[in-house]
C-alpha cells in the first residue's frame, strides 16, 4: 500500500467518522474532534486511579497513627452506613418528582396546610429509611408542590417513627413496650407541633425550595437520572461534612465523660440530647446505643431517641445544604427544643 | 475550571464513589471493618448504582461531540449540567478508603470508651455447658452468664474466647476485647474480660484464651464498669478474624 492510498484510506474514515454524528456543526471546524474535556478523560480518570492504588500499596502502610486510624475508621464507616439509604431516597425523591404527578399530593393531603401537617406526619410511618433518606424525599415533595410544614412534619417524622425503627426499638428495650409507645407518640407530637410552628410563624424568604423542572426535549428516564446524580452529589457532599464533624467529636469527646452526669434529672436528659447530636447514628440503631446508656433514666433515654433521627450532625449538614443555611438557623433549634420538652413531658406521663 | 463541576467532574467524583463502595463490600470483606455484615447487599446495590451512574457520564461526557468555544454562550449550557461544588468532598471517603485504609478499631478506641454495663438478658438463656473439654464462645456471652445469669452456668466449666489484647492499669492482668457493633463503627463499644495468669500479648494482638471464669462474691452488677475475669490456662496467637467485631 502506497502511503498516498493510506493518506486517502484515513481521510475516509475520518469523514465516515464524522458523518456518523449527525448532530455535529456543519462544516466540522475540526473534524472527528472529541470535546475538549473529552480529550484528557481518560488520562484524568487514569491518574487518579492509579494515584489511589499507588497511595494504597505505598502510603497506608505509614499512615498508622492510632487517633488517625479511629478517626478515619468512624469517618469512613459513617459515610459507607449512610451511602445506601442515601441512594434509596434520592432514587425515591427522583422518581416522586419525575413520575409522580403534583395532582397526586393534592388529592391525598388536605387542602388546608394545618390539617395537612399531621396526615404528613402520620404518612411518616410508611418509608422504612433513616434520616439521610428523608431528607431528599421531603425537598422532592416540597418542589412537587406540597406545603411546606407538611413535607418538614413528613421529614421529621419518617425517620423515627417507622416500622423498622419501632420493631428495633421492641428488640433493644426486651421488656419495655412502653419505651416503644413513648418514642412513638414523642416523636409524632413533635414532627406535628415543629410543622404547626413552622406553618405559623415561618416565612417564605427562609426557605429554599429546590426548583425541579425537567427539560424540554429530555425524556422521563433522561430527566429521572441527572435528578439522582444532582441530588446525591448534593446530599453525599453535606454527608461527608456531617460524617467529618461526627467522627472528630467522637475522637475528641470521650463518652465516658458524659456517662459521669447520668445522676442529675435534668441534666442527663440535657446531655443524651446533645450526645444524639454530637453521636448521628443511623434511627434504625440509636436504640441499641441508647439501651447501653444504664446510668441514665428512662426519661433520659426517650430524649436520646426522639432528638437523634430529627437533629444531628450529619442531619443539619444535610438541611443547610438543600434547604438553605436560613432554614437550618431557625428549623434546627425549634426541634431541638420542641423534642426536649415533649419527651420530658411524655416521659413524666408515661414512666 | 469553573468554581463549580462539570458533568466530567461529576460523572468522575461518583465512579470513584461508586468504586470505592464496591471495592469494600463486593470485591473484599473490608466492609466488615465498618459496618454489621447485612450491610453487604445494601452496600453492592448501592454501589452498583452509583458507579453505573458515573460510567454512563463519563461515557456520554467522551462521546460528546466537539464544540467551538465560540458557540457556547451562557445559554447554550444549562444550568443543571453543573453539580454542587460540595461534592467534592465526596472524595475524602475515597481517599481515607485508600490511602489510609482505616482498620478495625482496636485498642486505641477500646481504652477510651469504658463499656456500658451488659443489657440484662432474660434469665435462664443460656444452656449448660460441657464440663470437660472448653466451649467457644463470644465475649459477649462470657460477660452475659457472669453477670446475668441465675444459674451460674459458668462456675467450674473451662471456655474459649477470641478477641485482642489491651493492657491495664493493674499488674498481672490484662483486658481481652472486642468491639461490639450495633450499625457501624460509630457506635461501637468495647467487650472486655480480665484476663489473670498468663502474661499479657501485645496491644491488639488477636489471641485466643482458653480458662476459666473467676466467680464473684456478689450476685448483683457492681455499681460503675467491672469486666469479669477469667483465670487463663492457655493462651495461642491467632489471626484477625474475617469479622472483627461482635
Amino acid at each position: 500500500m502506497s502511503k498516498n492510498t493510506l493518506k486517502s484510506f484515513m481521510s475516509d474514515r475520518t469523514v465516515l467518522d464524522w458523518t456518523a454524528e449527525p448532530d455535529s456543526p456543519v462544516p466540522p471546524p475540526t473534524w472527528g474532534r472529541r470535546a475538549p474535556e473529552a480529550q484528557v478523560l481518560p488520562w484524568v480518570f487514569a491518574a487518579l486511579v492509579g494515584f489511589l492504588l499507588l497511595g494504597n500499596l505505598l502510603l497506608s502502610p505509614h499512615l498508622t497513627a492510632p487517633a488517625l486510624r479511629m478517626w478515619s475508621t468512624i469517618f469512613v464507616a459513617i459515610c459507607v452506613q449512610a451511602i445506601p439509604f442515601l441512594v434509596f431516597g434520592v432514587a425515591l425523591s427522583a422518581a416522586i418528582t419525575v413520575f409522580v404527578p403534583p395532582s397526586l399530593w393534592t388529592r391525598v393531603l388536605p387542602r388546608r396546610p394545618y390539617a395537612a401537617v399531621p396526615v404528613a406526619g402520620v404518612a411518616g410511618l410508611v418509608l422504612p429509611g433513616c434520616e439521610c433518606a428523608s431528607v431528599p424525599v421531603a425537598s422532592g415533595l416540597m418542589s412537587r408542590g406540597v406545603t411546606p410544614a407538611a413535607a418538614l412534619a413528613f421529614l421529621l417524622a419518617s425517620p423515627a417513627i417507622n416500622p423498622v425503627v419501632l420493631v428495633s426499638t421492641a428488640v433493644a428495650f426486651p421488656g419495655q413496650p412502653l419505651m416503644v409507645v413513648a418514642r412513638f407518640a414523642a416523636s409524632l407530637a413533635v414532627a406535628v407541633l415543629a410543622g404547626w410552628v413552622w406553618q405559623l410563624l415561618g416565612r417564605p424568604g427562609w426557605l429554599r425550595v429546590p426548583p425541579r423542572t425537567a427539560r424540554d426535549g429530555e425524556s422521563r428516564w433522561a430527566s429521572f437520572l441527572s435528578a439522582m446524580r444532582h441530588d446525591f452529589l448534593h446530599a453525599g457532599g453535606f454527608l461527608v461534612v456531617g460524617g467529618l464533624t461526627a467522627a472528630t467529636l467522637n475522637v475528641v469527646v470521650p463518652r465516658s465523660w458524659l456517662s459521669s452526669v447520668g445522676g442529675v434529672p435534668w441534666l442527663s436528659v440535657l446531655v443524651l440530647a446533645v450526645l444524639a447530636v454530637i453521636l448521628s447514628i443511623c434511627s434504625e440503631a440509636d436504640a441499641f446505643v441508647a439501651a447501653s446508656l444504664t446510668a441514665f433514666s428512662p426519661t433520659a433515654k426517650l430524649a436520646f431517641l426522639v432528638v437523634g433521627p430529627m437533629v444531628d450532625l450529619k442531619l443539619i449538614a444535610l438541611q443547610a445544604g438543600t434547604f438553605g443555611r436560613a432554614f437550618a438557623a431557625r428549623f434546627v433549634p425549634l426541634t431541638f427544643t420542641l423534642a426536649i420538652l415533649v419527651s420530658v413531658l411524655v416521659g413524666w406521663m408515661i414512666f | 475550571m469553573d468554581d463549580l463541576l462539570n458533568r466530567m467532574a461529576q460523572s468522575l467524583v461518583m465512579t470513584l464513589v461508586g468504586g470505592a463502595i464496591l471495592r469494600v463490600s463486593a470485591l473484599s470483606a473490608i466492609y466488615l471493618n465498618y459496618v454489621k455484615p447485612g450491610f453487604r447487599p445494601l452496600l453492592v446495590a448501592a454501589g452498583l448504582v452509583v458507579f453505573a451512574l458515573g460510567v454512563l457520564g463519563l461515557i456520554q461526557e467522551w462521546r460528546k461531540p466537539y464544540v467551538s468555544p465560540s458557540e457556547t454562550g451562557p445559554a447554550a449550557k444549562p444550568k443543571h449540567d453543573h453539580g454542587p461544588r460540595v461534592a467534592w468532598l465526596l472524595c475524602l471517603p475515597v481517599i481515607a478508603i485508600f490511602l489510609i485504609a482505616p482498620p478495625a478499631l482496636g485498642s486505641f478506641a477500646a481504652e477510651r470508651d469504658e463499656a456500658p454495663q451488659p443489657r440484662p438478658t432474660a434469665l435462664d438463656a443460656y444452656g449448660a455447658l460441657a464440663p470437660d473439654k472448653p466451649t467457644v464462645m463470644p465475649l459477649g456471652e462470657f460477660i452475659g452468664r457472669a453477670w446475668g445469669d441465675a444459674n451460674r452456668s459458668l462456675t467450674g466449666r473451662p471456655v474459649t474466647l477470641t478477641g485482642f489484647a489491651v493492657h491495664s492499669k493493674k499488674k498481672g492482668q490484662w483486658y481481652l476485647t472486642r468491639m461490639q457493633l450495633r450499625c457501624c463503627a460509630a457506635d461501637a463499644f468495647p467487650l472486655k474480660v480480665t484476663v489473670l495468669g498468663v502474661p499479657a500479648p501485645r496491644d491488639d494482638t488477636w489471641v485466643e484464651v482458653t480458662g476459666a471464669w473467676v466467680p464473684t462474691p456478689y450476685d448483683e452488677l457492681p455499681k460503675g464498669t467491672v469486666a469479669p475475669e477469667m483465670k487463663a490456662t492457655a493462651l495461642t496467637k491467632v489471626d484477625q478474624p474475617a469479622e472483627p467485631y461482635e
